[in-house]
């Protein structure tokens, strides 16, 4: 493990090392403003979207002044007239004596954007360039202002797609991070939630936000994501994806051990049991650890209905869980090793829908898995007008031919059928129980429930061995912290769930009942 | 509370835990048992019905009742498939061998697909292999590990079990489906003993009690018969218990779960049901031997029909029936009291477990003498018999005078 981090940091360096040479970012800015233009110029060569005006103004235009930015990603009106305005009018009805600070004048009473930050070095300048803000530079001044004048972006907030609730608020998360932090401002007005933001990758500077409740969030953990979120080295973050595979505990397994959502609510409701959120600039997904197994099969429904009929919808997806990941493999199992067990009558319903295929029992299930998974994926990635033809052609060719032509048996097709509607009944777990599907069918062909069995071992193992920012993944049963099956497979009315998740490990864990809490954060 | 410290595993902790997990990963699964061969359904006859029976040479003779799954599918949903051919919803092969296995192996020279024998509904013992001794041939269907221990066992009279499993009958298309359908009738019925494998191999094996198997028989062309009982002593057939001895022996081993009782009345008959029945049977001892056989039964019973005249609307009348009722039932019992007793000497009742129980050190020296003695021994046989109620209506349809 050192070995490895030590080979990184040392490519690391040399890539830095590198970049150095080539853009000069690095100094302090220049005081005349033809040097200022000039290294701009060099910095962003080639960039046609890079505009430079400089105005003069004042008595015989002494005042020399230059806005830069980036086309279409500053809003112009705003900095005409925030900006641009403010200052022509207050040149010319202004007697300016010698020596006296055009800088602190223009930074105070002038600039009327209410978001201004000082630039003292290049670096800094370029980074506000590229973030979307303008840079003026006064000539004579080895330092520059950035105006945040960032024209809004991408999409309205929306419902999300990928997670549809029947109750509960559809507002979703978009691409923009600010938009997105203020979404999560807006459901917990608590000067207690941080946000602090830290620039990934080194060509994208990506902004990344960490957020998390203070005094309900475990300080170690926060301190962990931090760290590890620190630790990546990479170009580009293109997505929270990326930064999933970095900061995950076991970066092998195929079990996810940090969360991803795209609902308000649902991010409200993790960081309030003592989460910590990572928000990623340009996607909508936000990640949340630590991620627990029973998280998969938790909906924000189960907490906005009765506990009666939550209840029961968590029971349904967890025998679907098991459903999807194991019903191929146990009718494998069943009709090849452990016909004994089948009573009499459902043998001979076997039997006779098995007369004629000419495929074993395995060989059918994984053809018609292996039909369904092309059907799925194609169904994601083709464009969507399209859909309709490939789910006739798939209900026909899947369904109705293969069994008319004797090549699948229908109980084999409904065994499917029910497996992959199964399978969407858990959509954090998808892909790991098809991949388990899998895997379990292969083990029950080669020695039925034994194999399966040997199969379900390793798998329990590997999961409660499984940790996410130190938390045990299979919490609250493995270890069993009872407390906690207050919302697992059953839930309890939200009124009667008192205490916070005690498996995170939070400051403190008395939950709902606010004035407790209240309590302990202020002796903090 | 646990201690707040996020764990970092050293590489070499992690090696050592997870060859502990491949360990017992290994171990564990491997002291589980189960079938290890992978074989498809389309590779193996399911067996619905067995007959076993001897030959005049001493061989046994197998009878295999088998399914056609895809002609019981066809029959009952109207779809064709198997090719279109209208085939039979089971055949029946026979083969005999030197043994019980040496027949089921050289029933692979005529059939196509091994014999699947979990499946087996009934297994039909032919009265000449009864005589003969059963003990040998149920010894493979012990020892063999895919056998459904709760198959029902059958003796056929007047008939080979051949002969009974070619019996196509309307009302299933599988014939051995068919016949368990009569036997478990007994429930409410109270004529014939549901004997199934397990009972059967219990049985043999102890001088506690002697088994007693249902009977089957012809019942014209299309139709098979289950009543009464074959009662079995030291392996071998002794002889047979009628439907209404086989009542009252399944009242004094409290097995009866509903049956119907006529009762002559001076005007008619009336039709009892049986609701509920508890049996007892015990032996006293006096100056440590075996005095006395002790039975009692314990009914409570509805009027079901009352085809005569009369009344049932007063106490009285029914303390009467209940009179009637409990001399009959009590008239049943003794009837397959004494014919166990006397005729076949044969403890089908299970009274040697009692004596077993209660009076281990007199059990030992006598349990190999055990029918003997049971077949000396004077029997006391109490009923009581409870009426509870006579149905909807109180009196019968036609009018007194």
């Amino acid at each position: 493990m050192n070995g490895r981090t030590r080979k990184r940091s040392k490519s690391e360096k040399q890539s830095s090392s590198h970049n150095n040479t080539y853009t000069g970012l690095y100094g302090t800015i220049p005081e005349t403003i033809e040097a200022v233009k000039a290294r701009l110029d060099e910095i962003f060569s080639d960039c046609n979207d890079f505009i430079q005006r400089e105005i003069s103004c004042g008595k015989n235009s002494l005042i020399r002044i230059l806005i830069a930015y980036i086309d279409g990603f500053v809003d112009k009106r705003v900095l005409n007239q925030d900006v641009v305005h403010p200052i022509l009018d207050f040149f010319s009805n202004t007697e300016l004596h010698e020596g006296s600070h055009i800088y602190e004048q223009l930074k105070g009473c002038v600039v009327i954007n209410s978001d201004i930050k000082e630039a003292n070095n290049i670096q800094r300048a370029v980074h506000g360039i590229v973030s979307g803000e303008a840079l003026l530079f006064i000539d004579g001044e080895d330092k520059a202002l950035i105006i945040g004048v960032k024209a809004p972006q991408g999409r309205q907030v929306e419902e999300p797609d990928t997670e549809t609730s029947i109750r509960g608020s559809r507002e979703g998360f978009v691409e923009n991070l600010v938009t997105n932090m203020t979404l999560i401002r807006k459901r917990i007005k608590n000067p207690n939630l941080k946000l602090e933001m830290m620039h990934l990758g080194r060509q994208t500077k990506t902004d990344v936000c960490i957020c998390y409740i203070k005094g309900i969030a475990n300080e170690e953990i926060v301190r962990e994501v931090r760290e590890r979120l620190n630790k990546i080295k990479t170009d580009s973050i293109l997505d929270s994806g990326i930064i999933e595979q970095y900061i995950a505990d076991n970066r092998l397994s195929i079990f996810p051990t940090v969360g991803n959502t795209e609902k308000c609510d649902k991010l409200a409701a993790k960081l309030l049991e003592g989460r910590v959120a990572i928000f990623c600039d340009g996607t909508p997904y936000v990640l949340t650890v630590p991620y627990l197994f029973i998280e998969s099969i938790q909906a924000t429904d189960d907490y906005y209905d009765h506990a009666y009929f939550s209840s029961f919808m968590r029971l349904l997806r967890f025998i679907a869980l098991f459903v999807s990941a194991l019903l191929p493999g146990i009718y494998v199992a069943l009709v090849c090793f452990h016909q004994t067990v089948i009573p009499f009558k459902l043998m001979i319903t076997l039997a006779a829908s098995r007369q004629g295929i000419p495929f074993s029992p395995f060989t059918e299930a994984v053809l018609m898995i292996v039909a369904f998974e092309f059907l799925r994926e194609a169904g994601v990635r083709m464009p969507r007008p399209i859909g309709q033809a490939l789910s006739i052609v798939g209900a026909i060719v899947l369904g109705e031919a293969s069994v008319s032509a004797g090549i699948a048996s229908n109980l084999m097709v409904i065994i499917i059928s029910i497996t992959a509607i199964c399978s969407f009944v858990v959509p954090p777990l998808i892909r790991v129980t098809m991949l388990l599907r899998f895997l379990f069918l292969i083990a029950a062909n080669f020695l039925g429930f034994l194999g399966m069995t040997f199969l379900a071992v390793a798998v329990f193992i590997h999961l409660c061995r499984l940790r996410s920012f130190g938390v045990p993944y299979m919490a609250p049963f493995s270890p069993l912290t009872v407390s906690d099956l207050k919302d697992s497979i059953l839930v309890v009315p939200i009124w009667a769930m008192v205490t916070r998740p005690r498996s995170l490990r939070q400051e403190n864990a008395r939950g709902t009942k606010g004035t407790k809490r209240q309590e302990v954060t202020l002796k903090k | 509370m646990r201690s707040g410290k996020i764990k970092k595993r050293t590489g070499i902790t992690q090696i050592r835990t997870s060859v502990i997990q491949i360990v017992f990963l290994i171990t564990f699964p491997l002291l589980l048992t189960g079938c290890w061969n992978n074989r498809d359904l389309t590779e193996i006859n399911l067996v619905a019905g067995l007959g076993l029976d001897r030959t005049e040479d001493g061989k046994v003779l197998l009878t295999v009742q088998v399914v056609e799954p895809a002609a019981i599918q066809s029959s009952s949903s109207g779809n064709e498939k198997a090719g279109g051919r209208q085939s039979k919803p089971v055949f029946v092969a026979s083969y005999a061998g030197e043994t019980v296995f040496d027949a089921v192996r050289g029933m692979l020279s005529i059939a196509d697909k091994r014999m699947f024998f979990s499946t087996t509904q009934v297994l039909i013992l032919g009265e000449k292999l009864s005589q003969d001794g059963i003990e040998e041939v149920m010894d493979f269907f012990l020892r063999d590990q895919e056998m459904d221990y709760e198959m029902i066992i059958l003796v056929a009279k007047d008939a080979t079990p051949e002969e009974i499993l070619k019996i196509e009958t309307d009302m299933d298309s599988i014939p051995a489906m068919y016949i368990k359908g009569t036997v478990e009738n007994t429930i409410s019925r109270g004529t014939v003993k549901k004997t199934m494998l397990i009972d059967l191999i219990k049985d043999l094996g102890s001088s506690e009690i002697q088994p007693a198997i249902g009977k089957i028989s012809k019942a014209g062309e299309k139709a098979v018969m289950t009543d009464g009982v074959a009662v079995i002593k030291d392996g071998k057939l002794a002889g047979w218990l009628d439907p209404h001895e086989t009542r009252g022996y399944l009242f004094i081993i409290d097995e009866i779960k509903g049956a119907i009782v006529n009762i002559p009345v001076d005007n008619g008959k009336i039709a009892i049901e049986i609701m509920r029945s508890k049996g007892k049977n015990n032996v006293a001892f006096e100056n440590g031997e075996p005095a006395m056989l002790k039975v009692n039964v314990e009914v409570e019973a509805n009027v079901g029909a009352f085809e005569g005249r009369g009344s049932l609307d007063s106490p009285d009348n029914l303390k009467k029936l209940e009179i009637v009722l409990e001399e009959e039932i009590k008239k049943e019992t003794m009837m397959a009291l004494e014919k166990c007793q006397k005729e076949f000497s044969s403890d089908i009742f299970g009274f040697g477990a009692h004596v077993h129980k209660y009076h281990p050190q007199y059990w030992k020296k006598a349990n190999k003498d055990w029918n003997n003695i049971f077949s000396r021994l004077p029997a006391d046989v109490q009923v009581k018999a409870k009426i509870v109620r006579t149905g909807i209506v109180k009196s019968p349809i036609k009018k007194d005078e």
